[in-house]
């Protein structure tokens, strides 16, 4: 079992790359992120899939699972492609860019 | 006050990446960075050649520099050649366009394979083939890019 860390932090410090979320959140921006935030509906979320961390808006939540969108809807890949995502993949709520 | 907390906070966190995702710049595809790959590759493979016949005028270490050199560039440009490509194929290319040019993919397969010859090898007939298959292949984009104005402007 391997020690992480990530997991025992309250607030986590992500860096953005790409543009999916322009003009929110800009490539090479800092965000600060909220582990026990409860994440509604345009909240913008960080959230895992494949042990790779993305950033993406929440468009709609139904029971666990969340539709989450690029704001950049042109760029962007996201609930559109890959579906909906489960509420125990998301790391955390973005509170603060820094 | 707040954001006081954060500046200070932030500061001390070390900081993990998270992924916006765009899958390609903007949307924006064009088969140039690819034919200018394969013009490198192939202008690398002359200058090997050349490198060659000059060996008399230069002396040992001054060569070997000058050839892993351009073996290197030719090695980056192949590979970035392929990547080019396989951006088109799989992200620009839709099965609409299969229907206007159904030898499609065995054009971009050949291509692909070619930018691996070229790596493999240091051979001007596959270099100049790379050349014609890229540029087949940016003639086809610019064909499609053509159909899809026309269909704009029609509507």
């Amino acid at each position: 079992m391997s020690f992480d860390i990530f997991d025992f932090l309250p607030l986590l410090k992500f860096r953005i790359e790409e543009n999916s979320m322009s003009p929110f959140l800009k490539e090479g921006d800092n965000v600060l992120v909220w582990r026990f935030a409860k994440p509604k509906i345009g909240d913008v979320i960080v959230f895992k899939v494949n042990d790779k961390h993305y950033v993406k808006r929440i468009e709609k939540i139904k029971g666990d699972q969340y539709f989450v969108l690029g704001d950049n809807k042109k760029e962007s890949i996201d609930s559109k492609k890959f579906g909906w995502i489960d509420k125990k993949d998301i790391i955390g709520k973005v509170i603060y860019k820094i | 006050m707040r954001s006081v907390f954060y500046h200070l906070i932030s500061k001390v966190l070390p900081a993990q990446t998270a992924f916006a995702h765009c899958d390609v710049p903007c949307g924006i595809y064009d088969p140039k960075p690819a034919q200018i790959a394969a013009a490198i590759v192939l202008k690398m493979v002359e200058k090997i050649g050349e490198l060659d016949s000059s060996v008399s005028s230069q002396n040992d270490t001054s060569r070997e520099n000058s050839l892993i050199r351009m073996v290197w560039t030719k090695e980056e440009h192949a590979r970035k050649c392929k990547e080019e490509l396989l951006i088109l194929w799989t992200d620009y290319f839709k099965s609409e366009h299969i229907s206007l040019f159904p030898n499609l993919h065995e054009t971009f397969w050949k291509a692909a394979k070619l930018c691996s010859k070229n790596k493999q090898n240091v051979d001007l007939k596959s270099a100049e083939e790379l050349v014609r298959a890229v540029d087949e292949i940016a003639e086809i984009f610019k064909k499609t890019q053509s159909a899809s104005n026309a269909a704009k402007a029609s509507k």
